[in-house]
C-alpha cells in the first residue's frame, strides 16, 4: 500500500502556524531565483504550480504569501508519520518527498480488509491535518504511482508515462513516439523498448506492472520475533502495560525456544492512541528467555528514563520485537543441584548495564600496543566476546606497571642532577617529593608508523624515558621524561603517568 | 584465578526485589537478637570468673531463651545467616600473628567473608595502596567469581584510573574484574547493593571519596552488610579523604587504615615489592590497635610480615649518579 501526501509541506505549516489568511506557497532559492516548491491547496486552485517563479506568481495572485521551504523538517515529519504507520505493519518505508510505502501483506486481519485498513490510515492522517491519497497494488512502485495519480488498483494501464519516473527527456521521447500511457508501452515488445530507451525503462515498467517486485527498505529493521497486542479500550496505566509486556515476552520466548535461540536485544514500542510512540530498548549480557529477568530489566529501564512514560489517553497497541538473538540451548539443570553461575553473572551484568548505561559497565581487554596508555581497552561488558589472556609478569620481580594510571599524564616539575639523568626531586600537585630510590630508564619509543612523517629520524613523536621512583614516605610513582635530551628536545618535560601500590 | 573450584552445592538464594524491606526488618531484628546473645554470654563469662554459679545461671537461662527465640525466628524466616558454600567462611592475611588475633570469638581465623569491611587510605596519596590492598584481600578470598569494582566517575579522573596491566602485575587476572563507573556515590551504592545481593559476584569493592559521600550512612552500610551476610559476597568499602579522627558511623565488620610503606630495595637501590602499613581501627569483637607492615608476594599470592627495622628507609643515600656515570653496569651508583 502506498500513501501519497500531496500537501505535506504546506499542511505542516498550517498545523504549526495556523491557517494563513491568504493563499500561500513555500519557496526555495534555485539558481538565484526564488522558485515555488510547494503551493497550498488554494494556490493550486489559482493555477500556481511547482517550479513557477515567485515573481510570476505574485503577478498573478497579488496577495500571495510566501514562506521559506524547510526540506529537513519535511523529511523529519515524513519519518515521524512512517513511525506512526508502524501500527499497521512493521514494514514501513518513507518514500521522499511525499509518500509512504507500507507492506500490509498478512497484516490486515484486524481491519477485515485491506481497503478498511487503508481508509483507517487516511482517516487518522486526516484527523491530524494531513490529506492523503492511498492506493493498493502488488508492488510498491505500482502502488506509489497509482497513489500519486489518484488511481485505484488495476488502473496501471491508465497511468501516464511520466509515472515511470525517468528523466524528462525520456518522457518527452516516449510521448513523441505516441506512447502516452503505460498501457501503450506494455503492449510493445520489451526488446525494442530496451534498445531504444535502455534497460532502466523496461525494469521500471516491469515494476509498475507488477511483473517484478522490488523489496522495500523499511525505516526500522525487522525484529526476529515480534509479539504485539491491540486493545479496544486504551490502557491508561503503566502497570497494566508492564504486565502486557511480560506476557508478550513470554509469547516471544516460546517462539525463540522453538528456534533454540534467546533474546539479546529487545525493542518495545508503546503506541499511544493520539499517535505518539514511546520506545524502549533493552539489552542483555547473554541470550535469555527468562521472563523474571526481563521484568527486572524492564523496571530498571523505566526507572532510569529521563522523561517518564506518560500514557496520556492510553496505549492502544503494544509491540515487543526481539531484534537480536543468539543460540541458547534448552537448559538442563545440573544433576547434583546448584545453579548456573554464568547465567547469574550475565544477569547481573545486564541489570547493571540497563541501570547505569551500557558504557558504564566495563571489562578490560588487552590491546596490542607497547604505548602504556594504549595497552588496554575498557569495553562495555555487553560487547566483550571472550576473555583475552593478559601478559603474565615474570616471577620474583616487583610490579613494573602502575595500578593507577593518569590519562593524560600529569605534568610535574623535576629536578634532575643531569638533564638526561634520573629525577632527584619532583613537585606534583604543589607538593615536593624527594626521590629515595629509582629504577630506570625504561625507554619506550613512539609508534613511528602511526605518524605522517614517522620515518624521518626524530620526527616520529617523542621517546619517553620511564623511571620507577620511590619517595621518602614509601610511595611509588611512575615518571617519564618526554623526549630525549639533546636529540629530540632541548628541554624535555616531565610527566607523572601512574602510581604503584 | 584459573583454579577451577568444586561445584557449589545448595547455595541459598532468595528472590530479593519484592520482599526486601521485610527481609531487612527481620534481619535487623535477628542481628539485634544475636548481639544480645553475644553480650549476655560475655557478661555471663565475666560473672562466672568472679562469682560462682548464681549470677551466671540466670544469665545462662536468659541466653538459652534468647537462643530459642533466635532459632524460632530463623526457622520462620527460612533464612540462613551465612550461606552454605564450599569456600571457607573466613579469609586470612596468611600471617599467623594477625589471623589468630583477628579470630576473636569466631569459628575460624581471619576475617569473615560474608561481611562488609572498610579500608581507609591514611591520606589521599595512599589511595593507590588502599586500592591495591582491597584487590589483594579479594584475591586472598580465592573465589573464582568476578570482582565487581565500582568507582565514582569524578574521582577516577583525580586519582587516576585502574590500569589493568598493573592489576596483572599484582598477580590478579584483570579479566576477573567488572568495572562500573558510577555517576555519583548514590548510584555507586545502589550498584553495590545489587552486586552484594546476588551471589553472582565473588567480591564487591565500592570506592568512595570525600569526607562524607552522599548517601553513605548507617542505613546504607547496614543494608550492604546484611545483604553480604545473606549472599556470602565479600563487600569492601574503599574510602579516601575520610575524617580519620571522627569517622562516619557504619555497620562495617572491621575498619582498616592502609598507607604505603617504604619497600625493601632491590639491587641498585631499585624500588622493591609493594609494601603496606596496615592498622586495625575497629572490629566487631572489640579488637584494637593491631598493626603490621606487609609485603605482597605475587608469586605465591601471600603477604609477608616485615619485622621492624627490616627496611629502614635510608634517607641518606640519594643516588649520586653523575659522579660515576659509565657504561659498565657494575659501577652504577648504588
Amino acid at each position: 500500500m502506498a500513501l501519497f501526501l500531496p500537501y505535506l509541506p504546506t499542511e505542516r505549516i498550517i498545523r504549526t502556524r495556523g491557517q494563513p489568511k491568504a493563499p500561500f506557497v513555500l519557496t526555495d532559492k534555485q539558481r538565484g531565483a526564488v522558485v515555488i516548491t510547494a503551493p497550498d491547496r488554494q494556490a493550486v486552485a489559482l493555477g500556481l504550480g511547482v517550479g513557477m517563479k515567485l515573481a510570476d506568481a505574485r503577478a498573478r495572485v497579488p496577495d500571495l504569501l510566501a514562506f521559506e521551504h524547510d526540506m529537513l523538517a519535511d523529511a523529519q515529519l515524513l519519518d515521524r508519520l512512517a513511525e506512526a504507520c508502524e501500527r499497521y505493519t512493521p514494514i514501513v518505508a518513507a518514500a521522499p518527498p511525499h509518500s509512504l510505502i507500507l507492506d500490509i501483506t498478512g497484516a490486515q486481519h484486524f481491519y477485515h480488509s485491506e481497503e478498511a485498513l487503508a481508509r483507517d490510515a487516511e482517516d487518522r492522517l486526516d484527523a491530524t491535518g494531513y490529506s492523503a491519497h492511498w492506493a493498493l497494488a502488488e508492488t510498491p512502485d505500482a502502488a506509489l504511482a497509482l497513489a500519486r495519480h489518484g488511481l485505484k488498483q488495476g488502473a496501471e494501464a491508465q497511468l501516464p508515462v511520466s509515472a515511470l519516473d525517468m528523466n524528462a527527456k525520456t518522457h518527452q521521447a516516449l510521448e513523441r513516439a505516441g506512447l502516452y500511457r503505460i498501457g501503450d508501452l506494455s503492449e510493445r515488445p520489451r526488446a525494442n523498448l530496451a534498445a531504444r530507451f535502455g534497460m532502466e525503462l523496461t525494469l521500471r515498467l516491469d515494476r509498475l506492472l507488477g511483473i517484478e517486485d522490488r523489496p522495500i527498505d523499511p525505516t526500522r529493521s525487522l525484529g526476529n520475533v515480534i509479539a504485539e497486542r491491540r486493545f479496544p479500550e486504551p490502557l491508561t496505566h503503566i502497570d497494566a502495560a508492564l504486565i502486557v509486556l511480560e506476557e508478550l515476552f513470554m509469547e516471544a520466548s516460546i517462539q525463540l525456544e522453538q528456534r533454540g535461540h534467546g533474546a539479546r536485544m529487545i525493542r518495545i514500542m508503546l503506541f499511544r492512541c493520539d499517535g505518539d510512540i514511546a520506545r524502549l530498548g533493552l539489552e542483555t549480557g547473554a541470550s535469555t528467555r527468562d521472563a523474571a529477568l526481563f521484568k527486572r530489566l524492564l523496571r530498571e529501564r523505566i526507572d532510569v528514563l529521563n522523561d517518564e512514560l506518560n500514557p496520556g489517553f492510553g496505549y492502544d497497541l503494544i509491540r515487543l520485537s526481539v531484534v537480536a538473538t543468539q543460540p541458547l540451548a534448552v537448559k538442563q539443570l545440573k544433576l547434583e543441584g546448584g545453579e548456573d553461575r554464568q547465567e547469574d553473572e550475565a544477569a547481573m551484568v545486564s541489570q547493571l548495564s540497563t541501570r547505569m548505561g551500557r558504557d558504564q559497565v566495563q571489562k578490560f581487554q588487552p590491546a596490542n600496543s607497547h604505548i602504556p596508555e594504549q595497552g588496554m581497552f575498557a569495553l562495555p561488558c555487553l560487547d566483550v566476546p571472550s576473555a583475552a589472556p593478559w601478559q603474565i609478569p615474570p616471577s620474583d620481580s616487583p610490579p613494573v606497571r602502575p595500578l593507577h594510571m593518569f590519562d593524560p599524564p600529569q605534568r610535574v616539575q623535576v629536578i634532575a642532577e643531569v638533564p638526561d639523568g634520573p629525577p632527584h626531586r619532583f613537585t606534583w600537585r604543589r607538593k615536593a617529593h624527594q626521590v629515595v630510590r629509582y629504577e630506570g630508564p625504561e625507554r619506550i619509543a613512539s609508534e613511528w608508523w602511526q605518524r605522517k612523517d614517522g620515518q624521518q629520524s626524530g620526527k616520529g613523536g617523542l621517546t619517553r624515558d620511564y623511571y620507577r621512583v620511590e619517595d621518602v614516605k614509601g610511595r611509588r610513582y611512575w615518571l617519564f621524561r618526554h623526549g630525549l635530551y639533546g636529540e629530540e628536545k632541548t628541554n624535555p618535560d616531565w610527566y607523572l603517568h601512574g602510581l604503584f601500590a | 584465578m584459573a583454579v577451577s573450584s568444586p561445584p557449589i552445592k545448595g547455595r541459598h538464594r532468595k528472590a530479593c526485589s519484592t520482599d526486601l524491606l521485610d527481609q531487612i526488618i527481620l534481619l535487623s531484628k535477628l542481628e539485634q537478637t544475636m548481639n544480645d546473645i553475644d553480650s549476655d554470654s560475655a557478661t555471663a563469662l565475666d560473672a562466672s570468673l568472679i562469682t560462682p554459679a548464681a549470677v551466671s545461671e540466670t544469665a545462662e537461662k536468659k541466653a538459652t531463651a534468647l537462643k530459642a527465640r533466635f532459632a524460632k525466628i530463623l526457622s520462620a524466616s527460612d533464612t540462613k545467616p551465612v550461606v552454605a558454600d564450599d569456600l571457607p567462611t573466613h579469609f586470612t592475611f596468611g600471617i599467623e600473628r594477625i589471623d589468630a588475633a583477628l579470630r576473636g570469638n569466631a569459628v575460624a581465623d581471619g576475617l569473615p567473608r560474608a561481611a562488609l569491611h572498610e579500608i581507609h587510605a591514611a591520606e589521599k596519596a595512599d589511595m593507590t595502596s588502599a586500592a591495591a590492598m582491597s584487590l589483594l584481600l579479594a584475591e586472598r578470598c580465592q573465589t573464582d567469581k568476578p570482582i565487581l569494582w565500582i568507582s565514582e566517575g569524578g574521582e577516577a579522573r583525580r586519582q587516576g584510573r585502574l590500569y589493568p596491566p598493573g592489576i596483572a602485575e599484582l598477580g590478579i587476572d584483570p579479566d576477573a574484574i567488572i568495572h562500573v563507573d558510577a555517576a555519583d556515590s548514590i548510584t555507586g551504592l545502589r550498584a553495590a547493593a545489587d552486586g552484594v545481593r546476588s551471589s553472582a559476584m565473588g567480591v564487591v569493592i565500592l570506592e568512595l571519596a570525600g569526607k562524607k559521600p552522599k548517601g553513605l550512612d548507617m542505613t546504607a552500610t547496614r543494608r550492604l552488610s546484611l545483604s553480604a551476610q545473606k549472599s556470602g559476597v565479600l563487600n569492601l568499602l574503599l574510602r579516601s579523604g575520610a575524617d580519620m579522627e571522627n569517622p562516619l558511623p557504619t555497620a562495617a565488620f572491621s575498619r582498616w587504615q592502609v598507607s604505603a610503606a617504604p619497600s625493601v630495595p632491590l639491587e641498585a637501590n631499585a624500588p622493591g615489592h609493594s609494601a603496606f602499613d596496615i592498622s586495625l581501627l575497629r572490629h566487631r569483637s572489640g579488637l584494637y590497635g593491631l598493626s603490621a607492615q606487609l609485603e605482597w608476594n605475587r608469586d605465591n599470592h601471600a603477604f609477608r610480615e616485615r619485622q621492624a627495622g627490616e627496611a629502614a628507609p635510608d634517607f641518606g643515600v640519594v643516588p649520586a649518579l653523575f659522579a660515576d656515570r659509565t657504561d659498565h653496569p657494575d659501577t652504577r651508583a648504588a
